[in-house]
């Protein structure tokens, strides 16, 4: 009775190991954070250059992107990895989805990210301001994180979720540097009784809830190039931007992000030459005006528009293995104290 | 024929039915009951399972430990017990007034009843954000902001469930015994008296059995949630999977799964229970509908069309209103590799979880016909909710995560149910002299089944494999698990534009779900329209629908 079925059957199974995508002998597969981004012409050059093929892979959110390659190391989804940061590198170790060193180029005057990835750009996590929004308010600018929970600043920051964002995580991190553990917890607890608005992403706060785009928040936690992605998007020509990084003690994370080669991956010559690529002359001078990080190699020209996103002074940067060992508590105990 | 002869068919039967069984049996075993049996045991032991893994402090009791942990489980609760009485407030009347009422466009009003089921959950999510979202087209109407409360997501329940309810109540009252109502009538009650003596009572296990599985899926709800609850409103399936997605607190994760497994395992089995209750449909003279007459009557009946439409219809109406809003530009642009590709993925991802859903299906049916065991096999992949699932199997087998296999198997477990319920029902109804006659004419068995049973179920074959390739299409919850990230199809595709709010992407986001809500509409057009009026027994097919049939992730 049952041929047809089997046959069914057959087909349908038959048609398992068709359908599974055939590695092309000659595919790199790169996986990346939702923000990278490169001209096309950039990447296609590298196709033609090392004749391969590159297929982008993007995991979601950086810390979302970790988790996808932890998850799935038994059969590894990419070859190599950007966007890898140092709040992230000492999980990444730890799980054992990186090829555990590299042929190191960085330069001694760089921020580096150990011998498992090669950096290649950084930049600051810090609140941004609506200037017309606050100039409406009529209030001056706090000039510590504490004058923030005055009642008079209720309702003005919203904040990507640590748990959920890593620009939220790195914010996180740059509290608990600046402030030390306890007053920093005190502190984010202060700041939700005065109107903190927690958000899942960083696109949700910048582009649903910061006043300079129609929300309610005249502070967003995000980074100092914000103000110079402003002034490069806007319609019309404008010669100062609307936004502007407010720099606090306590509230400027650095972060580096890194490319390195993913464990069990094959293309391991290729991988190597994309990691030369991210780290080359062109798409260094790119990477400013398309993911707005600066970039890690010392002496590449600053674009023009940078100008409008001033490194802050003064910043945090705790260890890789403090965060490795810390991080997920931390998260835990800020989900408790702000959202629970 | 004599006795020995009577029960060597009755063994080659039970032979037959083993062998058929075989196959579900495995799928079952492998891709549920294991991965279940799994995240139990690392919920007890709290084993984190990964390297890497964020070191945390659990224990089985967390849950109601935990101030924050304690809010998300009874939110869950709460959320789908508000809907549950939401859901029967609205659904008795509307259901009462669809029933009784004869009106132009009745039959399509039914029909249409059926759609929100065939609506993908994230479709549904972005309709009720096209409606009440920050630039909705009602909230910007009237100057209101429904984001960070409760009522987005209640909203987005009732879209689903209302409609269940309704039809619920619809079929129910069809088994009223006219002449009961026309005595107690006759013997002077109201029309109130009436009802509540005798429409109520006759029709409240078949509701009761309804609102048990609205609450299952309300709380067992994950898609809806994730993009509706916003940080404080959403449930514990979105809380899973954030801890795994996210934070790969996996041991956390496990326990939380197996609380949910417990809760819903014992609503599941409420529903088993009430669902065993209910007595096989009698034949009874059912009560004859009329135009409505007067004022109020036609009131009622506009009230009620006008509230289904504001509940079931207006959020799929945005979404096309949206799209359209978004114009030509965004519609040619919206195509570009990412898309083709999601595209491509999904159609061939849901037609390969088909072939299988179908097999399996078909076979289960088969084995289940003199198996009561076997029928409630079926519902289990219904009780267990598809975040559940996904964990499990990626606990299970970590080194089959990212790949294809997996991920169909679990998509075809998802759908195979829908399958075999409706290839069960079929062959229940089937007569069975055709069968005997066809044997006495010499058919083999293998024959027999191919040449009369098959084809007298097809219309109950295709109604079940319409009902699972509006799921596989619609499918979010396992494809965000066990998926590799070039694997997107349109669903995960949609979230992930939800994740950019740029107008842009949203205008993409209300495109793509379009598509995807046509695409779903077709799948269901082509595999159940031509046959949709009659089924086997020349009945109206829609009383055979039982809301058992019926499921959204």
């Amino acid at each position: 009775m049952n041929r047809r079925l089997f046959t069914l059957a057959a087909t349908a199974l038959a048609a398992l190991p068709v359908s599974t995508p055939s590695l092309a002998a000659d595919e790199l597969r790169v996986m990346v954070h939702s923000s990278f981004a490169l001209p096309k012409p950039l990447l296609a050059q590298f196709e033609a250059q090392n004749n391969i093929k590159l297929a982008i892979i993007k995991g979601g959110d950086a810390g979302e992107m970790l988790n996808k390659l932890i998850l799935t190391r038994a059969q590894p989804v990419a070859d190599a990895v950007f966007g890898i940061d140092n709040t992230l590198v000492g999980k990444a170790l730890a799980a054992g989805v990186l090829e555990p060193s590299l042929p190191q180029t960085a330069s001694a005057s760089e921020a580096t990210l150990g011998p498992a990835l090669a950096p290649v750009d950084y930049g600051f996590v810090t609140l941004n301001y609506d200037k017309a929004s606050v100039a409406t308010s009529g209030l001056a600018l706090p000039k510590t994180l504490q004058e923030l929970t005055l009642p008079a600043y209720k309702g003005w920051l919203v904040t990507p979720n640590p748990a959920t964002s890593s620009t939220g995580y790195a914010f996180l991190l740059a509290t608990i540097s600046g402030l030390g553990e306890d007053n920093a917890f005190a502190w984010w607890a202060q700041m939700r009784a005065n109107g903190l608005k927690v958000v899942k992403g960083w696109s949700e706060a910048y582009y649903t809830d910061f006043a300079r785009n129609k929300g309610a928040y005249p502070l967003v936690v995000s980074y100092a190039t914000s103000p110079a992605a402003e002034v490069f998007y806007s319609k019309e020509k404008i010669t100062e931007s609307p936004t502007a990084s407010l720099n606090l003690h306590g509230g400027v994370f650095r972060q580096v992000e890194g490319v390195g080669l993913v464990k069990g991956g094959s293309q391991r010559e290729a991988a190597l030459k994309f990691v030369d690529f991210m780290r080359s002359e062109p798409v260094q001078q790119a990477l400013q005006t398309e993911m707005w990080m600066y970039p890690a190699r010392s002496g590449t020209a600053r674009a023009e528009v940078m100008r409008h996103a001033a490194e802050p002074a003064a910043f945090e940067a705790p260890a890789a293995q403090v965060i490795a060992s810390q991080g997920a508590a931390w998260v835990a105990r800020w989900t408790k104290v702000v959202l629970k | 024929m004599t006795g020995s002869a009577t029960r060597s068919v009755r063994r080659s039967d039970l032979h037959t039915n083993l062998w058929l069984a075989l196959l579900p049996a495995a799928a079952l075993l492998l891709l549920l009951i294991a991965p279940l049996a799994r995240l139990a045991l690392s919920g007890f032991t709290g084993e984190a399972g990964w390297p890497g893994a964020a070191p945390g402090t659990w224990s089985l009791w967390m849950p109601w430990q935990d101030d924050y942990l304690r809010w998300r489980v009874l939110w869950s609760l709460a959320q789908a017990g508000i809907t549950c009485v939401l859901a029967f407030a609205l659904g008795l009347p509307l259901a009462w007034v669809l029933a009784r009422f004869e009106f132009a466009g009745r039959t399509l009003v039914l029909r249409l009843l059926m759609l929100p089921f065939v609506v993908p959950t994230l479709v549904a999510a972005l309709g009720v954000l096209a409606l009440w979202g920050p630039r909705g087209l009602l909230s910007g109407w009237l100057g209101i902001n429904l984001q960070d409360t409760p009522w987005l997501l209640l909203y987005g329940n009732l879209f689903f469930n209302l409609c269940m309810v309704v039809r619920a109540g619809v079929d129910a009252l069809g088994q009223v015994n006219a002449r009961e109502v026309a005595a107690a009538r006759s013997l002077g009650a109201t029309p109130w008296r009436a009802f509540w003596r005798i429409e109520w009572p006759a029709i409240a296990p078949w509701l009761m059995s309804s609102l048990c599985l609205v609450f299952l899926y309300c709380f067992a709800g994950f898609g809806l949630a994730l993009v509706l609850g916003g940080q404080r409103f959403a449930t514990v399936e979105v809380e899973i999977y954030t801890l795994v997605a996210h934070e790969l607190q996996i041991g956390q994760a496990s326990v939380l799964a197996l609380w949910m497994l417990g809760l819903t395992g014992s609503v599941a089995l409420l529903y088993a229970l009430l669902e065993k209750r209910l007595a096989a449909p009698s034949r009874v003279e059912p009560v004859l509908r009329r135009p409505p007459q007067g004022m109020a009557q036609w009131l009622a009946l506009l009230a009620a069309l006008g509230a289904l439409f504001f509940i079931c219809a207006l959020p799929v109406l945005a979404i096309v209103w949206q799209a359209w809003l978004a114009g030509w530009a965004t519609w040619v642009g919206v195509f570009d590799a990412e898309v083709r590709a999601a595209l491509w993925n999904t159609l061939r991802f849901s037609a390969m979880a088909l072939a299988l859903a179908t097999l399996l299906g078909v076979l289960h049916a088969l084995a289940a016909q003199r198996s009561v065991f076997w029928r409630a096999a079926a519902f289990l992949p219904f009780v267990v909710s598809p975040v559940t699932v996904a964990f499990g199997l990626l606990l299970l087998y970590p080194g089959w995560t990212a790949s294809l296999p997996l991920l169909l198997a679990a998509y075809a477990v998802l759908a195979y149910p829908f399958v075999a319920k409706s290839m069960a029902a079929g062959l229940d109804s089937l007569p069975a002299h055709l069968l005997q006659a066809a044997r006495t004419l010499g058919a083999s068995p293998q024959r027999t089944f191919w040449r009369v049973t098959l084809p007298l179920l097809r219309p109950a074959l295709r109604r079940g494999m319409a009902f699972a390739a509006a799921t596989a299409l619609g499918e979010f919850a396992v494809t965000l698990f066990l998926s590799r990230p070039e694997w997107a199809t349109l669903t995960t595709l949609i979230y992930r534009r939800l994740g950019h709010p740029g107008a842009a992407s949203l205008d993409q986001a209300f495109v793509l779900a379009s598509l995807l809500m046509l695409l779903a509409l077709l799948a269901f057009l082509l595999i159940e329209w031509p046959v949709a009026e009659r089924d086997v027994a020349g009945r109206p097919v829609e009383r055979q629908l039982q809301t058992g049939d019926l499921r959204h992730a």
